[in-house]
């Protein structure tokens, strides 16, 4: 008897964990829609709702989509918009959901929907040309045929990794450094590891630099940061001393790994990427020199302005800022020449007298 | 004739080992470290490289023979690997106040106790309710992935991992020290253990008696053997061990956890033991087999001399793999009563 009530307890608990399994892949994303409270807020300015549509991948997962959604928060917040009523997110699980998430948006009345990544980019434009009213954002997409209703937010990406480029080189003693990165299929990817060589080339025309790509598919290539920290290693063991993680977790992975190296900080360095990885990646803190970024949310939060106050939709592409994070604790262990070399490209690049050769 | 055929193979693996430990010394100290194919071969990196991600697949690999050689087929190291992977996290996120180090050290002991656990669990479920030990096994895979998923909170970071100890003297070894003496903690543990779990299994009491309840469990129980108690104490430690491949994943290797970051290791770590014939030695060079390819296919595209598409190249591992199976898979012998239940005569316990 008591053996069979155990038996009874096992197997149920076995369902349980179907269950759970079962739950992680279909839960709903989307926060449960609060209720609008009842104080009156601010009149929202001409009823904007403003949805996000993230890549495969969390909201929170420090990188390109909290970077997005952070520029919806503040922007939405900034307008009296509440979360959940005025301005939401949906969770891509899978990338054949895509086109379904925008479209639970474009269905619930949003009039602002943010896709981020490059791989929404067919969707996207898709699902602008169905609906002429809605204004689309699409980060990283960049727009060869322009709609009047939709703007590529897109980057330098070559101008900032030529400066982590440039950086690396005046950092590097043994005249080898290296680049891990996520998929060569995501142009802004390439563009980030093409102009770190050209930035490097350009301060030491004989430097060694070893760049590599992950070899899977798109959606393993930013989600595989065992990858990133044994190829970071290889990189070490060739005598790299500077390292470029650049894709997501992967990237991250190889910025801990320099980060646990024996000389992390004094003999070896790595460079962050996309956001100011100082604030994101605390476990970096020993080699993280800078970050070669894209100002994804303030531009992010500059687009939803300018449609909230003048209802002009961007078309065709904007370019967002780009550029190196600050050095934080090696603020004072990088020599002021190698700061004035930074400036001079920064500005080199800002008005144009300087490209970096980078061929999209 | 079982003894003269091992000998031969003991021979050509040694053989094998030896031209690379020449090859790897003259490519990394003298100018044929000039040639980007010798490099890409035999250099330092790839070598270290190869070390990295065959130590997972080792610690899975000695978790499977120690089960079988018992008689209990464990399918579930996978399961074991990511549930011992997220328990070093949880473990390690909590404590990253302290000092890292004993952060670091209790991660470890988490991931081996709940590693035990399921094992322990999947024992049960063999042993106790005789459940098909496949089933059981997959039960494991997928209760671990279900629980590690849920409860996975996205904010927590895992502050630091360990890194390489250069044991001191033997470091300044050229090459060999810096592949074999120049490593983190649990690498080193790993190496230990293959030898530790040979001389077990072949040189001491416990260990003729574990290969007894799996090749004849009625003939060990005559002469006084508890069969079961053996089968659940070789899975728990072999729980255990799937549960540091897991603890090395996290604590070692990357310093973060990732849903269903083993990646199909424990099914690997069941190929090399297959290949391995059940034998720890063995096991350890299937598994720096099927590292070594994956080091490969890394050095060729870091050294970029290659103009084949990456595509092809990241096909070498699993080829190798494949081709490794399935050439020699029908010379090995599993132990006999594997996966068979065992019931004492008249009892049912």
């Amino acid at each position: 008897m008591k053996e069979k009530r155990f038996a009874i307890v096992v197997s149920l608990l076995l369902v349980f964990t179907l269950l759970l399994s079962a739950c992680t892949a279909t839960v709903p994303a989307a926060p449960a829609p609060q209720t609008g409270g009842g104080e009156a807020a601010p009149a929202p300015a001409a009823n904007i709702k403003i949805g996000l549509v993230t890549d495969v991948g969390r909201v929170n997962d420090r990188s390109f989509n909290q970077s997005a959604w952070e520029g919806v928060k503040q922007a939405g917040t900034a307008l009296g918009l509440t979360e959940g009523d005025g301005f939401k997110y949906i969770e891509t699980q899978d990338s054949k959901d895509y086109a379904d998430n925008i479209q639970q948006f474009v269905d619930a009345g949003f009039n602002v929907i943010v896709t981020v990544g490059f791989a929404l980019g067919e969707a996207t434009t898709k699902a602008a040309k169905e609906n002429p009213d809605t204004y689309f954002i699409g980060i990283d997409q960049f727009q060869g045929e322009a709609l009047p209703n939709l703007t590529g937010l897109v980057f330098h990406e070559d101008q900032s990794g030529f400066l982590a480029g440039a950086l690396a080189a005046q950092l590097s003693k043994t005249g080898t450094i290296a680049a891990v990165l996520g998929t060569d299929l995501v142009p802004p990817v390439v563009a980030f590891g093409t102009g770190y060589e050209l930035g490097a080339k350009y301060i030491n025309p004989d430097i060694t630099v070893l760049t590599t790509y992950h070899p899977g598919e798109i959606s393993q290539a930013f989600v595989d940061p065992e990858w990133g920290a044994a190829t970071a290693k290889q990189a070490l063991d060739q005598k790299a001393d500077v390292i470029f993680g650049a894709g997501g977790s992967t990237g991250n992975g190889a910025l801990q790994e320099v980060a646990a190296a024996p000389g992390a900080g004094t003999d070896v360095f790595c460079i962050g990427v996309d956001t100011d990885q100082w604030e994101t990646l605390p476990a970096a803190h020993p080699c993280l020199v800078s970050s070669a970024m894209k100002l994804i949310t303030p531009s992010v939060i500059d687009l939803i302005n300018n449609y909230a106050a003048s209802g002009t939709m961007t078309s065709g592409n904007y370019f967002g800022g780009a550029g190196l994070a600050p050095f934080h604790d090696f603020e004072d262990k990088i020599p002021q020449e190698v700061k004035d070399k930074l400036d001079e490209i920064a500005a080199g690049l800002a008005d144009g007298s300087l490209t970096t050769g980078y061929q999209p | 004739m079982g003894k003269q055929r091992y000998r031969i193979t003991s021979y050509i693996i040694g053989g094998i080992l030896l031209v690379f430990l020449v090859m790897a010394l003259l490519v990394n100290t003298t100018s044929l470290g000039e040639n980007t194919w010798l490099r890409v071969f035999f250099g330092v990196s790839a070598l270290n490289f190869t070390l990295r991600a065959s130590v997972p697949l080792i610690l899975g690999a000695m978790s499977g023979i120690l089960c079988e050689r018992t008689g209990i087929i464990n399918i579930g190291i996978e399961g074991m690997m990511l549930a011992g992977a997220f328990a070093a996290f949880v473990a390690k996120t909590s404590t990253n106040h302290w000092p890292l180090m004993s952060s670091l050290l209790f991660g470890v002991a988490v991931a081996l106790a709940v590693g035990g656990v399921m094992g322990w669990l999947h024992a049960v479920f063999s042993i106790r309710y005789r459940m098909d030990q496949i089933i059981s096994g997959t039960v494991l895979i997928i209760l671990a992935a279900g629980i590690s998923a849920y409860l996975f909170d996205r904010n927590a970071v895992a502050e630091g991992k360990f890194g390489a100890i250069a044991l001191p003297g033997l470091s300044q070894i050229p090459v060999v020290g810096e592949v074999l003496f120049t490593n983190p903690p649990l690498t080193y543990t790993t190496l230990i253990l293959v030898v530790v779990i040979h001389i077990a299994l072949f040189y001491t009491k416990w260990g003729l008696r574990s290969r007894a309840c799996g090749e004849h469990p009625r003939a060990a129980d005559t002469v006084g053997i508890n069969v079961n108690r053996f089968r659940y104490m070789n899975t728990i430690i072999g729980g255990m061990l799937a549960g540091l491949a897991g603890g090395f994943l996290v604590l070692e290797a990357v310093g973060q956890f990732q849903e269903g970051m083993t990646a199909g290791r424990g099914f690997i770590s069941l190929a090399a033991m297959i290949f391995g014939n059940w034998m720890p030695f063995g096991a350890m060079g299937a598994a720096l087999l099927f590292g070594y390819t994956q080091a490969l296919q890394n050095e060729l595209l870091l050294a970029g001399v290659t103009t084949v598409p990456r595509q092809f190249v990241s096909m070498i591992p699993y080829v190798v793999t494949i081709v490794a199976v399935s050439g020699f898979v029908g010379r090995v012998r599993p132990p006999a009563a594997e996966g068979k239940v065992y019931e004492t005569e008249g009892g049912s316990e």
